[in-house]
């Protein structure tokens, strides 16, 4: 079954004048890793922020598992599902920022559990002992009453990991999740995220590790200037691109 | 007259005093709130007036305010005020200046949280309404604190304007005790300078209790 | 969502509070009002009482005449650059508070005069300034907008040798200021001068040429002659029947000079 799929998107800024996404089609299968990589600028982050609902697209169909989130008109524009539609859709998807993003103001326990009762409608003990496993799971079992402020970098993430998974949602994208971290903390990140892809968890992960994205990934996607270069199986795709660009990329990319 | 006496003359003024900083709190730092809304509603028409309410609460003397609002429904409109018009039209002028600068320092509050946090929130699937009260709000209201702790002093201060209109608060109460016959005269002045500034001291404590608590995050 | 409706159900009972406030005021007693807008640092004429009530020669005339009339009676201690918007816009209806009749003669209705009155100066007993024309070159006070402002603006070749006119908001400040030297001379109604002086036993003196002679009346607004008749009939009852002379008794001790109630001689 397809979790999610994406049809013909479309998305300017600047009125029109800065074409970020031209025409791009994707879609992922349940339980399938998919890792995104590409050049700055390349329009990855705008095609996750378009895929989480965080920034509208122009044109094109965004459907997940089976239920449009928009769809395109007969002029061919986006059109948005009404108000309680999109917040169902919203429970079927998961976002890890590159930045985190936890609740500053609320504990690390708080942060897993408040979202679990006031958009899902769990109770208390519910909420609570579901953060308690998915703290276990993060390796952070005894940081329940820490705030965000006392936790590093990486630790951080991992909560902001947890948290997503408490709502228990269908896919889970990931925005560079190891970019604002310090090297030495970007393993405990892929940790998880690898134990994750063992679990049969369906992501969607923009990364410039292109290493892990080689031995994780089901797919690897290319893309540049707005579209998709080049997209297939992981090793192919990165120690063995057929495309000039790809090549370009992935060699910049070694040089550094 | 005593120096006891003095004492309690100037201890009903500063019931007046104590009024009028209360009811101001009460009621501006909820408008004020109310205010930032409208100056961040996406309706043009509304932003353009707040923006307009503002700039006069701002830009003119809260003294010329006070006589506005009391004379104003009567002198200008021709309305016919209650008796007890003179204490409400202090409250309302103070309110409504007070409103227009605690809006504008916590619009700053709003404006300086990461937008990150409101994306957050509705990747989680929190409404508009929760994501403010739950998410924002109590961000904001920590940013904001040391700017509120500033006005707030400068409010206790302030309420000593209210004589224009002719409400006889502690400091004009202290200025009629000085010239009343046998009176201890000008030391008056400086008792009631003493009732601020204690007055002050324990509302910069209160607020100091309240930012300490709120330092649990950082 | 709770917190929201906790927070509007907050501000509407506000804007209840405050409209019931509103309401509750505009109850009416049904007896005629005499709302008296006074300077309460004005001694012997309205000042503060050591019980915290409002006291003064002409506030006790006031509440004499309303007991005759039956009337209610209320004393509002305004402030005195506000008096006539107070009395415009209906928050108070007449100026009774040693309140200068000459010079504005048209601006208001007036009773009948009751006390003379002179703006004199008063300076330090050592400053050796001892007739108008020594106060050359000099600063002198008064309070802000009141008749002895009139009186120096009025003698246009007197003002045209001081240095500076300093208005104060109230007499207080002058005599501070006097006591200090930050001015050289204070300009004021005899009463008030009397009053300063007595506080200050030896350290004031007065000189001999008054500024300005005039007299004090009670203003109503410009055109209600109706209550300017009511008050004016009374008032000229107690000083036939002495009553008006036994309140001023009261208040010899607060600065006032019996001689100057024009109204009983």
């Amino acid at each position: 079954m397809k979790v999610l799929e994406i049809k013909n998107i479309k998305k300017s800024f600047n009125d029109q004048t800065l074409h970020v996404l031209k025409d791009i089609s994707l879609s992922v299968d349940e339980g399938e890793v998919v890792a995104i990589i590409g050049p700055s600028g390349s329009g990855k982050s705008t095609l996750l922020r378009c895929a989480t609902l965080l920034t509208e697209m122009d044109s094109g169909d965004l459907i997940y598992a089976g239920n449009y989130a928009a769809k395109n008109d007969e002029n061919g524009q986006s059109v948005y599902a009404g108000k309680e539609e999109l917040k169902k859709i919203r429970s079927l998807f998961g976002l890890v920022f590159q930045n985190f993003n936890l609740f500053p103001h609320y504990s690390v326990m708080k942060n897993l559990t408040d979202a679990q009762i006031c958009v899902l409608g769990r109770s208390k003990e519910e909420a609570e002992s579901r953060a308690r496993s998915l703290l276990e799971k993060m390796g952070l079992a005894d940081k329940g009453s820490a705030y965000p402020c006392e936790l590093s970098g990486g630790q951080q993430q991992r909560v902001a990991i947890a948290r997503a998974l408490a709502m228990d949602p269908q896919i889970l994208f990931f925005d560079e999740p190891t970019s604002a971290l310090d090297p030495e903390l970007t393993g405990e990140i892929l940790k998880v995220i690898r134990q994750l892809a063992d679990e049969n968890m369906t992501m969607v992960i923009v990364t410039h590790e292109m290493a892990f994205a080689r031995d994780v990934a089901d797919r690897v996607i290319f893309m540049d200037g707005g579209v998709i270069v080049e997209q297939g199986d992981p090793k192919e795709v990165i120690s063995n691109p057929k495309e000039e660009r790809t090549r370009q990329f992935l060699a910049r990319f070694a040089a550094k | 007259m005593t120096f006891q006496t003095m004492i309690t003359q100037l201890g009903q003024g500063f019931g007046t005093t104590l009024s009028i900083f209360f009811l101001t709190l009460l009621g501006s730092l909820p408008l004020g709130l109310l205010v930032t809304f409208g100056r961040r509603s996406k309706f043009a028409p509304l932003r353009g007036f707040i923006k307009f309410y503002i700039s006069i609460m701002r830009g003119t003397p809260l003294m010329l305010q006070l006589i506005v609002v009391f004379y104003g429904p009567n002198l200008i409109f021709g309305l016919s005020v209650p008796s007890n018009w003179r204490f409400i039209a202090a409250i309302v002028a103070f309110v409504i200046n007070y409103a227009a600068y605690f809006a504008e320092i916590y619009r700053g509050g709003i404006e300086s949280i990461p937008v990150g946090q409101y994306e957050a929130a509705e990747v989680l699937g929190y409404s508009k309404s929760q994501t403010f009260l739950k998410i924002i709000l109590p961000q904001m209201v920590k940013r904001v604190l040391p700017s509120v702790t500033n006005e707030v002093i400068t409010l206790v201060k302030d309420t000593s304007l209210v004589y224009v209109i002719g409400v006889v608060e502690m400091f004009t109460r202290a200025k009629q005790i000085a010239v009343a016959p046998d009176s201890p005269g000008i030391v008056t002045l400086f008792v009631a300078g003493v009732f601020y500034y204690v007055f002050n001291f324990i509302v910069a404590w209160v607020m100091e209790r309240i930012e300490k608590r709120l330092n649990y995050y950082q | 969502m709770k917190k929201m409706k906790k927070f509007l159900s907050l501000a509407l009972a506000l804007v209840m509070m405050v409209s019931l406030l509103a309401a509750c005021g505009s109850k009416d007693s049904g007896k005629q009002k005499l709302i008296v807008g006074f300077d309460a640092e004005f001694p012997p004429y309205g000042f503060l009482a050591a019980d915290g009530s409002y006291d003064g020669f002409d506030l006790a005339m006031a509440e004499e005449v309303c007991k005759r009339l039956d009337w209610e009676f209320e004393a509002v201690a305004i402030d005195w650059n506000s008096k006539d918007t107070e009395l415009k816009s209906g928050n108070i209806n007449c100026i009774w508070n040693g309140f200068t009749y000459n010079g504005r003669e048209n601006d208001y209705t007036w009773s009948d005069p009751y006390v003379d009155n002179s703006i004199v100066i008063v300076v330090k007993a050592d400053s050796g300034i001892k007739t108008l024309a020594d106060l050359a070159g000099k600063t002198v006070m008064a309070q802000a907008a009141s008749s002895a402002v009139d009186a120096i603006n009025g003698n246009e070749a007197f003002k045209a040798t001081l240095k500076e006119v300093v208005e104060l908001p109230d007499y207080n400040n002058g005599f501070m200021e006097l006591k200090q030297g930050t001015v050289d001379a204070v300009a004021a109604d005899i009463g008030v001068a009397a009053y300063q002086m007595a506080n200050n036993s030896g350290d004031y003196v007065m000189l001999d040429e008054a500024i300005s002679s005039e007299q004090y009346a009670v203003g109503f607004l410009l055109g209600n002659t109706e209550l300017r008749d009511a008050v004016n009939g009374e008032l000229k009852k107690m000083a036939a029947d002495g009553t008006m002379m036994k309140i001023a008794e009261n208040y010899v001790d607060a600065g006032l000079v019996l001689d100057n109630l024009c109204m009983c001689n």
